[in-house]
């Protein structure tokens, strides 16, 4: 647990948890759509169940997941290939104030 | 105090190595984009152009050829790098070697199947709309 | 006139059949003086039974690194009134993912054999060290190989006690012998290529960037796997497009 610890230890545990949350959502998604080819009854029966609350928070956490896991990748190539790697915490900040607006935008269009 | 474990050294193990490294770090930019692409297609294409809805919205959409092609590609780049993620983080707990071999064989497994089940289920929806 | 500070010093303590456990210590210190004054000043006055490695006390040698209130440091070169306040406790406890041999020495043997095998350099030509502004007197390669200068990397192990990924596995090469070998380079020494090739290797490091905060030597051990990476990348490529 990185406990009073720098940044970059609490940049790869975020990585880490998206990247868990986001394939946990993915194999669900792939089951799921497979009612698309269960016909209309059984699609359009599953698309009122989406309408719940509590799904639509579960669709916003895996967007914003999406959105920081994918951030936070890109600083993770970037230090890879030289550039930035002395200013590390900076660009994770960095990314993370970009994150925080697009997801703020897309918050927004949603509801 | 006993000696620790690599007094004998076998080697490096293989496994997480360049080009494994490699093929996530081109898939995850290459996720964003087509990501990006689905989600803003999804919300804002359709009949409605509130994006696809129903059914038979998503039958429709799917009636360009160039839309399955594009999912197919999504499936593969994403299942891709999210198993090859998933090993990763078995690493990290330490496994032997023949855990990890098993691991590994399952994870390919769990891939290929997906991308299989995937793909047959984009070509169904592709001919539901004929 | 100097003041002198009461604090309480809770050391680690760890025998070999012994339950480990914290004794609270009381010693005083003045401010300006470092932790690892404190330690000795426990050791000498209080108990000398705890166990604990000091050498130069000048930040060269490396022996004297400890977790102080929870963070690696070089006891040496830390002052007390930068850890803890007149009254208050400070927490000494070795460095993590070592074995504890006794106390606050841990052994580092495992490390070392790492370090030997990615040939890891103390002394290397300054030519080939990445030094900011060199002198523009020097005249080129001839002259300036000449000059040899000492490793940054002094070998203390903080690096390896910060770095989550050292925590699931002591297989994994670590900061140190990563940033050693990125020093060699793998174009200099390409029998390199395979060690840090490897999941064990470069390629484990998950950019927390703990070795570089806590590194006393300005090695900057997570720039440096960094460009062993992109050494790596471009040797495996060149390989392949090589043969060709």
């Amino acid at each position: 647990m990185p406990i009073r610890r720098d940044i970059g230890s609490w940049a790869f545990a975020l990585n880490r948890l998206t990247a868990i949350g986001l394939t946990i959502y993915l194999f669900l998604h792939l089951i799921v759509l497979g009612r698309l080819a269960q016909g209309p009854g059984a699609y359009d029966q599953f698309l009122a169940l989406t309408e719940n609350p509590l799904i639509k928070l579960g669709e916003w956490a895996v967007v914003a997941a999406a959105i920081l896991h994918g951030l936070n990748g890109i600083r993770i190539i970037l230090t890879s290939f030289g550039v930035g790697v002395t200013r590390q915490k900076q660009l994770f900040y960095g990314f993370m104030l970009v994150a925080l607006f697009i997801i703020l935008v897309f918050t927004a269009k949603m509801y | 105090m006993s000696q620790s474990a690599s007094t004998s050294y076998a080697g490096p193990r293989p496994g997480e190595n360049t080009w494994l490294w490699l093929i996530k770090i081109v898939t995850g930019p290459l996720l964003l984009i087509v990501l990006g692409l689905h989600l803003t297609v999804n919300h804002y294409m359709g009949s409605t152009a509130t994006g696809l809805m129903t059914h038979d919205d998503v039958i429709q959409y799917f009636q360009n050829p160039i839309i399955p092609a594009i999912e197919i590609l999504f499936l593969v780049t994403v299942v891709t790098h999210s198993l090859l993620g998933l090993r990763g983080i078995l690493l990290d707990m330490n496994p032997s070697r023949s855990v990890l071999k098993i691991v590994t064989w399952l994870l390919v497994i769990l891939g290929v199947s997906s991308v299989t089940y995937g793909t047959w289920l984009a070509l169904t929806i592709a001919s539901l709309g004929t | 006139m100097p003041q002198m500070w009461n604090i309480t010093l809770r050391v680690y303590r760890q025998k070999e059949n012994e339950a480990p456990h914290f004794d609270n210590i009381d010693v005083q210190v003045k401010p300006d003086e470092y932790v690892l004054d404190a330690v000795e000043r426990a050791w000498a006055f209080h108990d000398a039974t705890i166990c604990f490695r000091h050498a130069c006390h000048h930040s060269t040698c490396g022996a004297c690194g400890m977790r102080v209130n929870g963070v690696e440091k070089l006891t040496c070169i830390t002052l007390i009134r930068d850890v803890v306040h007149d009254g208050g406790t400070l927490k000494v406890e070795p460095l993590r993912n070592f074995p504890v041999v006794s106390d606050l020495a841990v052994d580092m043997g495992h490390f070392y054999r790492k370090m030997e095998r990615v040939s890891a350099r103390p002394i290397a030509p300054v030519a080939e060290a990445e030094i900011e502004n060199p002198p523009s007197k020097w005249d080129p390669d001839a002259e300036r190989a000449q000059y040899l200068r000492l490793s940054d990397c002094i070998e203390c192990g903080l690096c390896i006690s910060a770095c989550p990924v050292m925590a699931t596995t002591p297989e994994y090469l670590g900061p140190a012998p990563l940033a050693a070998a990125q020093d060699n380079g793998i174009q200099r020494k390409p029998e390199l290529l395979s060690v840090v090739d490897c999941e064990d290797g470069v390629w484990r490091c998950h950019s927390a960037f703990e070795c570089t905060a806590v590194c006393p030597s300005f090695v900057d051990p997570a720039r440096r796997i960094m460009d062993l990476r992109k050494q790596v990348v471009s040797a495996r490529l060149g390989k392949l497009f090589g043969k060709a």
